[in-house]
């Protein structure tokens, strides 16, 4: 388990003059859910499906499991990918999907994939095509996870999900993550639910990592100082600052601690989850946070 | 592999297979009937075999040009039906990004999918082919004019080649064109434009062809003049024939004995004397030079044909094989 799940060296997609992705430099352990949020276009699903072997990058490295993606059979056996809208055969049966998963991965668990099926109550003669966009994301959960691999990655999987159907395949991935022990990577744009079954965070935003780690060590080194105007002008070594607002009389910092030692400094107070990330969306669009103040207090 | 790319291609390669069973039948009972009219009207003519044999020709060509070009339209349709949906139809269901992430990589994936309906498509049309090719034996024997472009492209190998090709060019220009519907239209346009280059560019120079000067007296023997012209221009040949042979050259000039045109003024002049066309040309010592492929080059060039098309194909699959494992969103 020493092997990184994902690591990336400057990586960078460009298509034509677009550029997806920006020399994004991760690295990723073994064992974590990691949550990939961003806002619509951010690069999301270019990362992930140059993890998943999809696509090739333009420049930089890219290793999964310590490999090349989908550069053989054995690769493409260990990562299991979730495409966004969960692509699945209109034409071929359910029980059709299983049998395509049984003959193309040697690794395949039947009975576990039959069983599977069962429990979410899938018709195996019924056509894909005629599923409901939570049943063929059921599916193609299904497929992916019953090849057994090491790592799993979804693409927006909760997207196109009303929000009941979303809570019970968010509900499902936790139990069998827990089941089969592997890691997982899922992009969404609902730091809600990223929040509620994630570890690790990596946040995107106009095709670069604007931060990235485990979720508890960025929530306990993010935080809003506020104190006079004029008193928090210059910072100690290692206290990056995020973003600043002043007022007339106060100014307001959000700040990261990346000294590795507790914060000392008057005034500081942690923040949550959503404002850290929304602070963190906000500056690489290059506005000014509204969330900087205290709103719900 | 095997399973799912047959399971996709199963329903279109039933409906396909009825058809070609139906062509099939069609062409058992044509060959049947035909076999017992040339024992009964040619074998066992007695008189106005001439007649008899044009009557033949007559009652069998049309029954035998259907299938054949059923046969050259067939490829066509297989490139734009079966070729450029393959993997254009995953791209746009998006289903290749499941697919491309079981445990198979990407050139096993469009291996098996190549040689698999891939080579349904040649097996289809080869097998009908090599039917008609059958079938129609005492009539090519009799009409001796395998060259024709409507019999050559619809007998024997070519046809192999052509599904081949059509086939693989439909599969690469779909995953470039990404689009299924433009893909098909452009698949179809490319291959009658290949169809049409071949028969009258790149066919006729498979080989040096054969240039011979025919003695007026000889020229109904070595072959047949089906139209002689005098005009202004001198006396030309519009349409000579040699049995088995493609004859390339399509106006010859006729030359006197002393290597001069024959003019309209020397037919004049002959005709005033009272004697026939045939027998002034005989009298000018006339001759004329023909150009033309002969008869026994039929199977290099069907061998050729073929090669070029299994050619084209191995480069249009190398595209392919080049272009899927780098990923095409």
């Amino acid at each position: 388990m020493n092997t990184p799940v994902l690591s990336t060296d400057t990586l960078t997609k460009r298509y034509g003059r677009h550029t997806a992705l920006t020399e994004a430099t991760l690295d990723i352990p073994a064992g974590r859910i990691v949550g990939l949020v961003g806002p619509n276009g951010a690069g999301k699903s270019t990362l992930l499906a140059l993890a998943a072997g999809l696509i090739r990058p333009t420049s930089g490295h890219i290793h999964v499991l310590g490999r090349t993606p989908a550069a053989d059979a054995h690769q493409l056996a260990d990562v299991g990918f979730v495409a966004q809208d969960t692509p699945v055969y209109a034409t071929l049966t359910v029980a059709d999907h299983l049998t395509m998963g049984k003959r193309l991965n040697p690794t395949w668990d039947d009975t576990f994939a039959r069983t599977r099926i069962q429990q979410i109550g899938l018709d195996p003669t019924k056509k894909a095509g005629r599923l409901s966009g939570g049943q063929k994301a059921q599916l193609a959960l299904t497929i992916a996870a019953a090849k057994r691999p090491k790592l799993l990655i979804f693409d927006e999987p909760v997207a196109a999900l009303d929000p009941l159907a979303r809570r019970a395949f968010l509900q499902n991935l936790m139990e069998f993550v827990a089941e089969l022990d592997i890691s997982v990577i899922l992009s969404s744009h609902l730091i809600g639910d990223v929040e509620r079954v994630c570890d690790h965070l990596i946040v995107l935003a106009e095709s670069r990592v604007q931060v990235a780690g485990e979720i508890d060590d960025l929530t306990a080194n993010h935080h809003r100082l506020i104190g006079p105007r004029g008193t928090l002008d210059t910072l100690p070594d290692g206290i990056d600052l995020i973003a600043a607002d002043h007022t007339d009389r106060q100014t307001t910092l959000i700040v990261h601690n990346t000294t590795g030692h507790p914060l000392d400094l008057p005034g500081a107070d942690t923040i949550g989850l959503e404002d850290m990330v929304l602070t963190y969306l906000h500056r690489a669009e290059g506005l000014t946070a509204p969330t900087l103040q205290e709103t719900r207090a | 592999m095997i399973w799912l790319t047959w399971r996709q291609m199963r329903a279109q390669t039933l409906w396909t297979a009825a058809l070609i069973a139906a062509a099939a039948a069609y062409l058992l009972y044509l060959a049947t009937d035909l076999r017992d009219t040339y024992r009964l009207t040619i074998t066992d003519c007695t008189t106005a075999c001439d007649d008899a044999k044009h009557a033949f020709a007559d009652t069998f060509g049309p029954g035998l040009l259907l299938i054949g070009l059923l046969l050259i339209v067939g490829p066509a349709l297989i490139g734009a039906f079966w070729g450029a949906p393959l993997i254009t139809r995953e791209l746009e269901t998006g289903t290749h990004r499941l697919v491309w992430n079981q445990s198979v990589t990407r050139k096993r994936w469009l291996a098996v999918k190549l040689a698999l309906a891939g080579g349904v498509s040649v097996l289809f049309t080869g097998g009908l082919s090599l039917l008609l090719s059958w079938a129609a034996e005492p009539f090519d024997g009799l009409v001796n004019s395998r060259f024709e472009p409507l019999t050559f492209a619809a007998r024997d190998l070519a046809p192999f080649g052509y599904a081949l090709l059509a086939f693989t060019l439909g599969l690469v220009v779909g995953v470039l064109a990404r689009k299924t519907l433009v893909a098909m239209a452009v698949t179809l346009l490319v291959f009658a434009a290949f169809q049409l280059l071949m028969a009258n560019v790149v066919r006729p120079h498979f080989a040096e062809p054969v240039t011979e000067t025919i003695q007026w007296s000889d020229a109904n023997t070595v072959g047949q003049i089906d139209s002689f012209g005098i005009g202004p221009e001198g006396a030309g040949i519009q349409g000579y024939t040699i049995p088995g042979a493609w004859v390339i050259s399509d106006y010859i000039t006729v030359y006197k004995g002393d290597g001069t045109e024959v003019t309209e003024a020397d037919i004049e002049a002959c005709d005033k004397t009272g004697g026939t066309p045939d027998d002034c040309m005989t009298g000018f010592d006339a001759s004329f030079e023909v150009v033309y492929q002969p008869a026994d080059r039929y199977w290099d060039f069907q061998l050729l044909e073929l090669g070029v098309a299994v050619g084209l194909s191995a480069v249009l699959a190398g595209i392919a094989f080049w272009r899927i494992p780098r990923g095409l969103n």
